[in-house]
């Protein structure tokens, strides 16, 4: 009884591992001087560090100011480029393929590489970097958007005609909730680039934000708070992710479950 | 003999075609279309409540003339007459199953049931009373609130049957409904069918490829030939009612009635076969259809 106590906890465990046995060699690697602890803070004091950071709120004012610009540059995108893929994806599909070859190449263009520009234009003010979310954000949403209209299956649009329904109720009824899937898939991948891009912008220019905590321990040389800061982002964004796909779950409700991890 | 509900009248369609060199249906008609001819000069009655089965090769056009039924396609020429008014598009008189279900996968049954009667206006809870009562009246009880992803193909067809009968239509379009079944399964429901139109009384055309099935169901069946789709014959099965009985399949008058009609079938299938691998051969004629909606102008399988 108790071996099969045991296999269930290891079991549970199993994914842990790997996590684990990295934060102990990390831990110990420094400590008894293998690596220069100068460079690569040990878990221990990196934890600390963020404990002071929580305990003046430091830390949250920045997660704040970047989960906000995130989500601001982000819902400006969705309400911008999924009204505009289902006009193109449903009422202009000629136009949409016209357009298709432009638009690949804009969403090819690292909206990193146009931040200067962005600043000419927007000043280095919270618009700079709500641009950045919402350029790199809204190609993959259009894209999808556009693809999820065009292949919503024609046996849903054929069935909901042979009851009678017009234009407005195959968009609301049979468009809308046939391409939501796909459509969600979009948003979570914008969401993905955004937060990557936004955090580099912030390295550049921002007052607050976990990519300006990057930049400002590097620039005053406090290596913890660096590794503070890295991992919160990689916390952050992982939980965005979680997020977007609780988000889906919650909305999708009728799909065969499809791996969510 | 009970009134006619159904009127087709001369129905032409043709298709728009590409590359169809050496093809013997492509066309240029008195109106001046260009293309394939589907279905060439179709004339057919339906008496209310008869019960018909369409029956002809692949490519015949059986299914588009379905679909010009349901007003889902129109004719290049001719006209549609349900008790005598000229049809004009898709409408409540008429529900239609479809082969692939056609279900839509982010409703639970008992609001797939319910899309028609909300299009009707019906209230929330009389749609509800009256999905459940179709739902009860094809065996389904208790599945309202599963969704079309946990039901096994027999299941789903009898859910798109609840669906096409709940708006209370008049008159049942099948298309190929039971083609994409196991034959088990697909025998069940050809009972199934069979009493739940002996309990409603509606008018059913339906489409298969199936001999067998067409003659076990239907009071007429309907042989059409292959492309340009005509109506080659016209038979009628008086084999006794209720056919509920598994071996009324194996009777000497079944026999008698699928030997005729394979007769008739034969020379259309094998011609069928020729215009196909000529197709394959030519490079392949691209179909271009009507669009389904404007939301899809580029998809529509007609045939």
């Amino acid at each position: 009884m108790a071996k099969n106590w045991l296999t269930d906890i290891n079991d549970k465990l199993l994914n842990w591992y790997g996590i684990v046995g990295f934060l102990i060699l990390w831990q110990i690697a420094p400590t008894i001087g293998l690596i220069d602890p100068q460079f690569i803070s040990p878990p221990t004091t990196i934890i600390a560090y963020a404990w002071t950071l929580m305990e003046t709120g430091d830390l949250f004012i920045h997660m704040a100011a970047s989960l906000q610009r995130t989500f601001l540059g982000l819902f400006l995108a969705v309400i911008t480029a999924v009204p505009l893929g289902f006009i193109l994806g449903g009422w202009f599909p000629g136009v949409a393929k016209f357009l298709r070859p432009l638009m690949s190449l804009l969403g090819q263009i690292n909206a990193f590489s146009l931040f200067p520009i962005f600043i000419l234009f927007f000043g280095i003010g919270e618009v700079v970097k709500i641009s950045i979310i919402y350029w790199s954000s809204i190609w993959p949403i259009l894209f999808t958007t556009i693809a999820a209209v065009q292949h919503v299956e024609p046996i849903f649009i054929k069935s909901a005609r042979s009851m009678g329904a017009g234009r407005g109720t195959i968009f609301f009824k049979v468009i809308l909730p046939g391409s939501a899937p796909a459509i969600f898939t979009g948003i979570r991948m914008g969401t993905n680039v955004a937060f990557l891009m936004l955090i580099a912008a912030e390295m550049i220019g921002a007052s607050a934000g976990l990519g300006w905590l990057v930049h400002n321990a590097s620039m005053n040389n406090v290596i913890p708070r660096l590794y503070v800061a890295t991992v919160s982002i990689a916390l952050l964004g992982m939980g965005l992710n979680y997020f977007m796909r609780w988000l889906e779950s919650t909305l999708v409700t009728w799909k065969e479950e499809t791996a969510v991890e | 003999m009970m009134s006619t509900k159904i009127k087709a009248e001369s129905i032409y369609r043709i298709y728009k075609v590409r590359n169809v060199e050496g093809d013997n249906s492509h066309i240029t008609n008195h109106n001046g279309h260009e293309g394939l001819l589907a279905l060439d000069n179709v004339n057919l009655e339906i008496k209310q409540g008869e019960f018909v089965a369409l029956v002809g090769p692949s490519g015949c056009g059986k299914s588009t003339f379905l679909d010009i039924l349901g007003g889902l396609a129109t004719p290049n020429s001719g006209d549609i007459y349900i008790d005598g008014k000229p049809v004009k598009g898709p409408g409540l008189d008429r529900g239609i199953v479809f082969q692939g279900y056609a279900l839509f996968p982010w409703r639970t049954i008992q609001h797939n049931i319910e899309f028609g009667l909300e299009i009707k206006g019906i209230p929330k809870n009389e749609r509800k009373d009256i999905a459940l009562k179709y739902l009860k009246l094809v065996g389904l009880e208790g599945f309202e609130n599963r969704y079309p992803y946990e039901l096994s193909g027999g299941m789903k067809q009898r859910v798109a049957i609840a669906r096409a009968l709940a708006f209370d239509p008049e008159i049942l379009l099948m298309d190929e409904p039971f083609g994409a079944l196991d034959a088990q399964t697909r025998e069940v429901l050809q009972i199934e069918l069979l009493r739940i139109w002996e309990e409603t009384h509606k008018t059913i055309v339906f489409v298969t490829h199936s001999i067998d099935e067409a003659i076990f169901l239907a009071d007429r069946v309907v042989i059409m030939t292959a492309r340009p789709g005509k109506i080659k014959s016209d038979i009628r099965i008086d084999l006794p009612r209720p056919r509920l009985e598994g071996d009324l399949k194996s009777s000497p008058e079944f026999a008698r009635y699928r030997h005729e009609l394979w007769e008739l079938l034969r020379d259309e299938v094998d011609k069928a076969e020729e215009q196909a691998s000529e197709n394959i051969r030519g490079a392949a004629a691209h179909q271009e259809e009507k669009p389904a909606a404007a939301w899809q102008p580029q998809k529509q399988s007609a045939v």
